[in-house]
């Protein structure tokens, strides 16, 4: 028997990001626990927009979209403001754990595709657990996707180049809308953009267990958002695949897949495995496991090495699909 | 990350932005990244161009908040926004308009680090007062000349107060204070008056009182007794309260041989051993245990039959009592997650 606690193996974070660790984990703390959810929603919200669309030359339009249970979901629809006509089309999930964010939430990035590429962005905000449990966080998502295709001559978007795209809860909403609009019959999408996506509500993994009170999203804080999410259905067969996408038995017939993630966190296994099912299935895949990189490391430290390569990739990728 | 430390500064209006800055720029020098990293991170933080200039050979470097290259010419600065980090290495910030409030701290971190990245300054310590202070191997002399630059006065008697830089401070006790480098990460150290018995901060730790000669005492035990934080039960501990026992615990070696260690271990394998332990360690007598575990004192009786079977020494005989007190706190110095685990406020203030 040992007196000793063995410390956990796990790759490093890249110096650079936990030099960022140091301003990040004042207002997101590694661990976050249900109590903490009104903590976040304050330190989450997203800052006002308004100079950097002007910087940027984007008009940003306010609509709202009907969900089934008559629910009025706001949605911003973001355009060039010199690029008339119908654009490219990206229906973006924000991220925040399902619990807390809003549709700015760490928009700049994603901004880059309406200001470089002139796509039009129509961002949603989805009803937030734990008020709002499965499924009104995914069906609030897919009003806004098939009103995209709907009312494309109204938002200025082309029907035959929409993409959806996510981070964090919002990668795994938007995986879960690829899934929907293909056994709906729903509207065809040319590209799904998964960052860091959260897929898998059973934390089996061994990322899962390697990053437990460290980081950006831990173990338990991944319980504390499944949990909001699916109460007690966590973890058992009665979760739906739509919510907890790792669970689709079949992933064969989706668009074209961008997922990076990185190393050094939680969802590290659960995005290459989705990538993995995605390239079984025959379909088309592209993934970037990032060295060194925590959890959403581009939204928050978007300065450093790592964070420039991720978004680089992934805006190349995102041109070679949409831009004209 | 200038946005972040605003969001900081408005969830909690006490917090020490200064001191974040200084942790960031610390990982970066632990970690030896290059300029333009170091720039990137200055901007960041700033919010604006941080430029780095060199001599010989020839060459400016200006990158962007995003960590982009901005054009390599270098333009005309507001000397006070910049900083010589060495002969022939200038960096500077390029802020039009206020100083902000993080500006002058940001410079001076950028300008050191980028003097130790060219390799200048090795030779000599770098570390601040504060971190010469709290350390038992910078000379005696050279610890009191950094007690008076701090604005401590020998023959005076102060503690040290030792706290992850994620804890969360109700109120700010005015004393020195610094990031200083620990085997257990960085950890953001105050020094406080002899009278200062309790801080509010969680979780935090509060030193012996010691005159400034021995100001790295009161830290070593400050920072054990911040080890034996369980927040939110045990949200702040003072050394005091355990007297010659701490310097002991701050004395042994990390993976000592305790084999009474190994013995609590077992016991704390049982549903109930946590609980059972810490009420007897503060008790006298079986039914007062009882009492403290809240149990009947027949259960404590039988909990105390497999304990002591357990242990092979009865926790209320003789040195029975020392060795379980010592060993306890050696296992919870071996279990202790309070630098791991950062404790927010759970609920939002300034908002």
């Amino acid at each position: 028997m040992t007196a000793e606690v063995q410390p956990v193996a796990r790759p490093p974070f890249d110096a650079e990001l936990r030099a960022g660790l140091a301003v990040v984990g004042g207002m997101f703390p590694p661990t976050i626990t249900p109590d903490l959810i009104d903590f976040m929603r304050v330190s989450y919200a997203a800052p006002p927009i308004e100079d950097l669309l002007v910087a940027k030359g984007i008009v940003c339009t306010d609509d709202v979209v009907v969900a089934p249970d008559g629910h009025e979901v706001a949605v911003s629809v973001l355009r060039p403001k010199d690029a008339p006509g119908e654009r490219p089309g990206v229906v973006y999930a924000h991220s925040g754990g399902l619990m807390f964010g809003d549709r700015f939430s760490g928009i700049d990035l994603v901004l880059d595709w309406v200001s470089d590429f002139g796509a039009v962005l129509v961002t949603v905000e989805y009803r937030l657990a734990p008020e709002h449990p499965h499924p009104y966080p995914f069906d609030d998502m897919y009003a806004a996707l098939e009103a995209a295709a709907s009312r494309a001559g109204d938002w200025g978007l082309r029907r035959d180049r929409l993409v959806v795209a996510g981070a964090s809860a919002g990668g795994g909403l938007a995986a879960g809308l690829a899934l929907a609009a293909r056994d709906r019959d729903g509207p065809v999408l040319r590209g799904q953009v998964l960052d860091y996506p959260m897929l898998d509500d059973r934390g089996t993994t061994a990322s899962t267990h390697q990053f437990d009170g460290i980081g950006v999203w831990d173990r338990v804080s991944n319980e504390t958002g499944w949990t909001a999410l699916l109460g007690d259905a966590r973890g058992t067969e009665a979760v739906s695949e739509y919510a907890a996408p790792a669970r689709a038995r079949d992933l064969s017939g989706l668009p074209p897949a961008f997922i990076d993630v990185g190393a050094a966190e939680i969802f590290r296994d659960e995005a290459i495995a989705y990538a993995d099912g995605i390239w079984r299935a025959g379909g088309d895949a592209e993934l970037h496991v990032w060295s060194g990189a925590f959890h959403a490391c581009d939204i928050f430290a978007a300065h450093t090495s790592v964070g420039r390569a991720m978004i680089r990739a992934r805006n190349d990728w995102v041109e070679r699909i949409i831009a004209d | 990350m200038q946005e972040l430390l605003g969001r900081i500064a408005r969830l909690d209006p006490s917090a020490s932005l200064g001191l974040r800055v200084i942790a960031c720029f610390d990982e970066l020098m632990v970690g030896n990244v290059n300029t333009r990293a170091l720039l990137a991170a200055a901007a960041s933080l700033a919010g604006c161009v941080a430029g780095f200039h060199s001599e010989t050979p020839a060459k400016t470097v200006r990158i962007d908040p995003r960590g982009h290259h901005a054009a390599d010419v270098r333009p005309e600065v507001d000397p006070a926004f910049q900083q010589d980090a060495s002969d022939g290495l200038t960096v500077w910030l390029e802020r039009n308009g206020e100083r902000q409030p993080n500006d002058a701290i940001v410079l001076e971190r950028l300008a050191l680090a980028v003097r130790m990245r060219h390799g200048r300054g090795r030779e000599s310590d770098h570390r601040r007062d504060l971190s010469l202070l709290l350390d038992a191997e910078v000379d005696v002399q050279a610890r009191c000349v950094s007690a008076i630059t701090l604005g401590l006065r020998p023959g005076t008697r102060y503690r040290v107060v030792c706290a992850p830089l994620f804890a969360v401070w109700p109120e700010h006790p005015q004393g020195p204070e610094d990031v200083v480098a620990t085997r257990f990460g960085a950890i953001h150290a105050l020094v406080l008056p002899a009278s200062a018995h309790e801080v509010a901060a969680v979780p935090s730790g509060v030193g012996v009182a010691t005159e400034v000669e021995d100001l790295h005492h009161s830290f070593r035990t400050a920072l054990v007794a911040l080890r034996l934080c369980d927040p939110p039960a045990v949200g702040s501990v003072l050394a005091d309260d355990f007297g010659g026992l701490i310097g002991l615990l701050a004395d042994a070696p990390d993976g000592s041989f305790q084999p009474d260690v190994a013995l609590v271990d077992a016991v704390m394998a049982y549903p109930w051993g946590a609980e059972t332990l810490s009420s007897v360690v503060r008790s006298h007598s079986l039914r007062q245990a009882a009492r403290e575990a809240g149990v009947h004192h027949s259960t404590m009786q039988s909990r105390l039959e497999t304990v002591n079977a357990t242990l092979g020494f009865d926790p209320f005989e003789g040195y029975g009592r020392t060795r379980l007190g010592t060993a306890y706190l050696v296992w919870r110095l071996r279990h202790s997650r309070v630098l791991d685990l950062p404790a927010p406020t759970a609920t939002p203030r300034g908002s």
